[in-house]
């Protein structure tokens, strides 16, 4: 598999489409006497949609209707070369979308998820090693249950369910089914094969013959449902891959929610399942007009804002804390805005204006509320509780990293960190990771805190050869934002001293925040270094050394389409490597070997039988 | 009372091994002359706990140590940073000398002392364990039948601090607040051991089943993985059952328990980090634990004060404990750093807290603390230097009368696996050996053990 080529070439990809859609046509013949299977027939449309379509109202967003997916009486999926190449944990985010997507504003999420783990600078590569502990489990119960409760006494339940309270018994019956088909394919990101939904009903059937009460039997099913881990796990699924044999490519639906996770942070629409179903994403065309889609959506936001949330370790905001004493107007509304703002300022700047990424470092506008500007001790006339700013020239701001958020996440609770912030801009925005310092370095001669300017306890560091490796690279970039402290409050002096932000770096001498500004913003690592961490966000795992290649061809991609974050992800997402599977560890993948059953997972249509 | 209970109902009770508290009330009578066992030789309960503070003690070249007792054995004199314990000396025994040997990995500063000491070798990198910490084996082994196996907390430090896995990957998450703490023990689910009108909850029967059916229909799921996504579904499977397990004792009558009083919601203090913060957070968090134990909600615990590179700090000073420990110069004339003892010793004072609160519950003739122990350790010896040397740990409590306590061991480098090793067996793991490649140890600290 390893030795498998990354690229398919335009034509082989192509004629592949030829072949999956003679394939498409055969299938539909065979499976429809067979198993009711596959083929997406717009009886089986219909069908699901009689029971949901009421749910279309009250439930998803906008213009999305749950009901248009196809059936899910799926046949299960027979092949056994087929495996699951990845379980990936929800995460907070991923998991408040799918239930916002579901119920909108009919339902309230109030629990604590566990940390996610954070490996090669990313959250979603570490993300892949974690499970559930018991306690993490408890939350997901009692969120679950409190959905479930939520629904059933929503005033919208009729809409949110599809159907009365008090149903006679076959329409009871048809009803849970239709509720469990539509919303375990909603929580699922796939169509719930038929031993699945058996299951679903089965546990409605008890609860309600034991309780006499149907609403009991629709919350339990739907706490089993929310408590399945093809729910709390994002399961991607592979399947042999027709073009190649002896290698796998994922299957349609997880190919849907690998798209739909990293444009939306949340699960796939209804289109985009259909899509999946008629086997468009595993064709060069059909997976592009997809993409083009999901750009195009305002559900991009949530991407956007995930994806930075990650890149630049906003959990940092979880503990952050601030001496009192020291920054009296920090409040962890200070904390809570200044993270509203730099997502704000990144959307805007990325999504609504498509603007260059470089400037991301230089660009003086912003967003501001009334807390912030007490922080940044500029007016705020506006009476909106956000509105847009634009700083002086002179106020030595320029783009996100001057911004309170990095200022202050990177700093300790009662002073500024030139080292840490030198450290941090490296490894978010330059992929260039400090080791950890020598355990037995000795610093005893850095001076107190009380005395001086922090640069002349710095240099010891950078004059000391076993330091001054990583503090002659970390340091000055931090020096140069000391005109900012530990808060991100302006300043021109330290201790009574005058603080000097001259910096040099690579031979290159600048002065402050904005030449450091301007120094990132024609760095060719900067940009390389965005493209490397959304492919791997993308992919969810560390890039491999043989996608170099590719990663490079990537980066001049993305300088060619003007630094623009969506062409990027128009890169990323439209090329077959974001569809290669990479056979986990204990899975071999080899021609002719087999696997368990996977009978629990359905086969989308367009597959590769 | 008698009328309700008799000796026979109560033994049942404790034979059984579920559910087991004190019966109300103890009688002498039932007890054997020292009030650590009954007389037919059912045990109280043992409950075990790890305490762990971050940045180790100060033990300086030149100026000797602030906490090592020039004492060994028995009668050991209270230490500058161990002062806050002095009290409750004859209940702790102090290991000092003991290390962790790297096996050629790397020192992982701030990661590699405690996770040797839960993991049993050096880990490889950050937050990352050789296997499952060995408190999960003391779950395992305590915790069957308790309402939960093993309960989790941290002071400071966030969700993240806390350093117990059953997978070497993922870690447990803690309550870090007392309105947190407060709720898993005593919010929904749980049930008032000493309750005259229980009943149980019909529904629960029927929200178990819901959960045994998906463990059923979704195990097949495991044939099909890679083997590192085959250990987190067991796992998650593993914490489903034990949910399962949750919802089967609240059907059973909980024992009457004496000690137990439940307690009134707390309110939290914030998320400041200052050392007073970071001392009364971590005494509130011990008091509900405290009570916790005592109404039989839990055996095994976790309990984070602050974390391997605590950001706690004096209120106005800029500086935070971990920057100290590093930065601050060595006074010539002390030969220790003043700062950082300081500060040693004021995070050690929660310690003193944390046991006060255990000792304060009485059960049988003696206190929880003496029906328990409590393995507190830190990441570090000498914090400056990020020493893996000398790395202090503290043996509190009786273990149900297993631990001789109030001795002071040194050792001159011994792996500390050792200390592990005779932790899990003073609360009666059936363990042999403890730890891996040159931390791997099958010999405990028999001067401590009955």
């Amino acid at each position: 598999m390893t030795g498998a080529p990354v690229f398919r070439s335009r034509r082989s990809w192509g004629a592949n489409k030829v072949r999956l859609d003679m394939r498409r046509r055969l299938l539909g013949v065979l499976c429809a006497g067979l198993f009711g299977c596959a083929s997406p027939s717009v009886e089986t449309t219909a069908d699901v949609g009689a029971g949901l379509a009421s749910q279309a109202s009250a439930g998803a967003g906008a213009g999305e209707r749950p009901d248009a997916a196809p059936d899910a009486s799926y046949a299960p999926y027979q092949d056994k070369t087929a495996f699951n190449a990845a379980y990936r944990r929800l995460t907070e985010s991923q998991y408040r979308n799918v239930i916002a997507d579901m119920f909108a504003d009919a339902v309230q999420i109030n629990a604590r998820f566990e940390p996610e783990m954070r490996e090669d600078g990313l959250q979603a590569i570490g993300n892949r090693r974690l499970s559930i502990t018991t306690s993490g489990l408890e939350q997901y119960y009692s969120v679950a249950r409190s959905i479930a409760e939520q629904v059933v006494t929503n005033k919208a339940r009729d809409a949110l369910i599809g159907c009365g309270a008090d149903p006679e018994a076959q329409a009871a019956a048809d009803c849970a089914t239709a509720f469990i088909k539509g919303r375990g394919q909603q929580l699922f990101r796939r169509p719930l094969s038929a031993p699945e939904i058996e299951g679903f009903v089965a546990v409605w059937d008890k609860a309600r013959t034991e309780t006499g009460d149907f609403d009991t039997g629709v919350q339990h099913a739907l706490v089993a449902m929310l408590m399945s881990p093809d729910f709390l796990f994002r399961v991607e699924a592979a399947e042999p891959d027709p073009a190649k044999p002896g290698a796998h490519r994922f299957d349609a639906y997880t190919i849907a929610s690998r798209l739909s996770f990293v444009l939306w942070d949340g699960p796939p629409d209804a289109a985009l399942l259909r899509a999946a179903a008629n086997g468009e994403l595993h064709d060069e065309e059909g997976l592009a007009a997809e993409v083009e889609r999901m750009l195009a959506s305002p559900k991009l936001e949530r991407g956007v804002r995930a994806f930075f949330t990650d890149m630049m370790q906003f959990e940092a905001f979880d503990t952050l804390t601030k001496d009192s004493l020291t920054y009296p107007k920090f409040s962890q509304a200070v904390a809570d805005s200044a993270r509203e703002e730099t997502l704000r300022f990144l959307v805007d700047h990325l999504v609504a204006r498509d603007r260059d990424y470089r400037e991301v470092f230089t660009s003086r506008d912003t967003f501001l509320n009334r807390t912030l500007a007490a922080v940044y001790d500029v007016p705020y006339a506006s009476a909106e509780p956000w509105s847009r700013h634009t700083f002086d020239k002179d106020s030595e701001r320029s783009g996100v990293l001057t911004q309170v958020t990095f200022l202050s996440l990177f700093s300790h609770p009662g002073s500024s960190s030139p080292t840490v912030r030198g450290v941090r801009l490296h490894d978010i925005f330059l992929c260039v990771a400090t080791p950890d310092p020598p355990p037995d370095v000795d610093f005893s001669k850095v001076q107190a805190l009380e005395n001086g300017t922090v640069r002349a306890r710095l240099i010891d560091h950078m004059s000391n050869t076993g330091c001054s490796t990583c503090h002659m690279i970390s340091d000055p970039a931090g020096l140069a934002l000391e005109h900012f402290d530990g808060l991100g409050q302006y300043r021109l002096l330290e201790n009574g001293e005058v603080i000097d932000v001259s910096a040099s770096i690579g031979g290159q001498t600048f002065s402050g925040a904005q030449g450091l500004g301007d120094y990132l913003s024609g760095h060719p690592l900067v940009p390389a270094c965005l493209v490397r961490k959304v492919h791997a966000y993308s992919v969810g795992r560390t890039t491999a050394t043989d996608e170099y290649a590719l990663l490079a061809k990537q980066q001049e991609a993305f300088a060619g389409a003007g630094y623009r974050m969506k062409a990027l992800y128009r890169t990323i997402l439209t090329h077959p490597n974001f569809l290669t599977v990479r056979p986990p560890e204990g899975v071999p993948a080899g021609p002719g070997t087999t696997h368990a059953d996977t009978s629990t997972r359905p086969a989308a249509s367009g597959g590769g039988q | 009372m008698t009328k309700r209970f008799n000796r026979r109902s109560i033994l049942r009770g404790a034979v059984a091994g579920a559910g087991v508290c004190v019966g109300v009330p103890a009688l002498d009578a039932f007890l054997n002359g020292n009030g650590s066992a009954y007389a037919d030789k059912a045990a109280l309960p043992t409950r075990f706990g790890t305490y762990f503070w971050g940045l180790g003690l100060t033990d300086t070249p030149l100026g000797g140590s602030r906490w090592v007792p020039e004492t060994v054995g028995r009668g050991y004199e209270a230490t500058p940073e161990l002062i806050s314990i002095k009290h409750l000396r004859h209940k702790v025994s102090v290991f000092s000398g003991f290390r962790v040997i790297g096996d050629g990995k790397p020192n992982v500063v701030h990661w590699s002392g405690h996770a040797a000491i839960l993991g049993g070798e050096a880990p490889a990198r950050n937050r990352v364990m050789a296997g499952p910490s060995f408190d999960t084996a003391v779950a395992d082994a305590l915790g069957a039948g308790m309402r939960f196996k093993q309960v989790d907390v941290a002071a400071s430090g966030g969700q993240s601090a806390c350093h117990s896995t059953r997978n070497g990957a993922t870690f447990a998450t803690p309550e870090t607040t007392p309105l947190e703490l407060y709720q898993r023990l005593f919010g929904e689910g749980f049930q008032d051991p000493n309750d005259p009108n229980w009943t149980p909850d019909p529904s629960i029967v029927l929200r178990r089943s819901v959960l045994s059916g998906i463990a059923e229909q979704r195990k097949a799921l495991i044939s099909e993985v890679g083997r590192s996504d085959q250990l987190k579904l067991d796992q998650y499977f593993t914490s489903l059952r034990e949910i399962e397990k949750q919802l089967e004792i609240q059907l059973q009558r909980p024992e009457p328990c004496e000690a137990c009083e439940v307690p009134d919601a707390p309110k939290d203090l914030g998320n400041s980090v200052t050392i007073d913060v970071v001392n009364a957070n971590s005494k509130m968090l011990a008091k509900l634990l405290a009570m916790g134990l005592a109404c039989n909600q839990t055996r095994v615990f976790n309990f984070v004060h602050t974390p391997g590179t605590s950001i706690t700090y004096i209120a106005g000073e800029q500086k935070t404990y971990h920057q100290i420990t590093h930065d601050e110069p060595t006074d010539t004339t002390l030969g220790y750093q003043p700062k950082t003892s300081e500060l040693a010793g004021l995070v050690m004072g929660a310690f003193g807290d944390f046991l006060n609160e255990m000792e304060a519950i009485q059960e049988g003739e003696g206190t929880l603390l003496d029906h328990m122990l409590v393995m507190a350790f830190s990441d570090t010896g000498y914090a400056k230097i990020h020493s893996l040397e000398n790395i202090p740990v503290l043996f509190a409590g009786g273990a149900g009368g297993r631990h001789i306590a109030g001795q002071h061991i040194a050792s001159k480098g011994e792996p500390i696996t050792r200390l592990s090793l005779t932790a899990q067996q003073l609360v009666g793991v059936p363990r042999g050996e403890f730890g891996m490649g040159a931390m791997r140890t099958s010999r405990p600290v028999t001067e401590v053990m009955a």
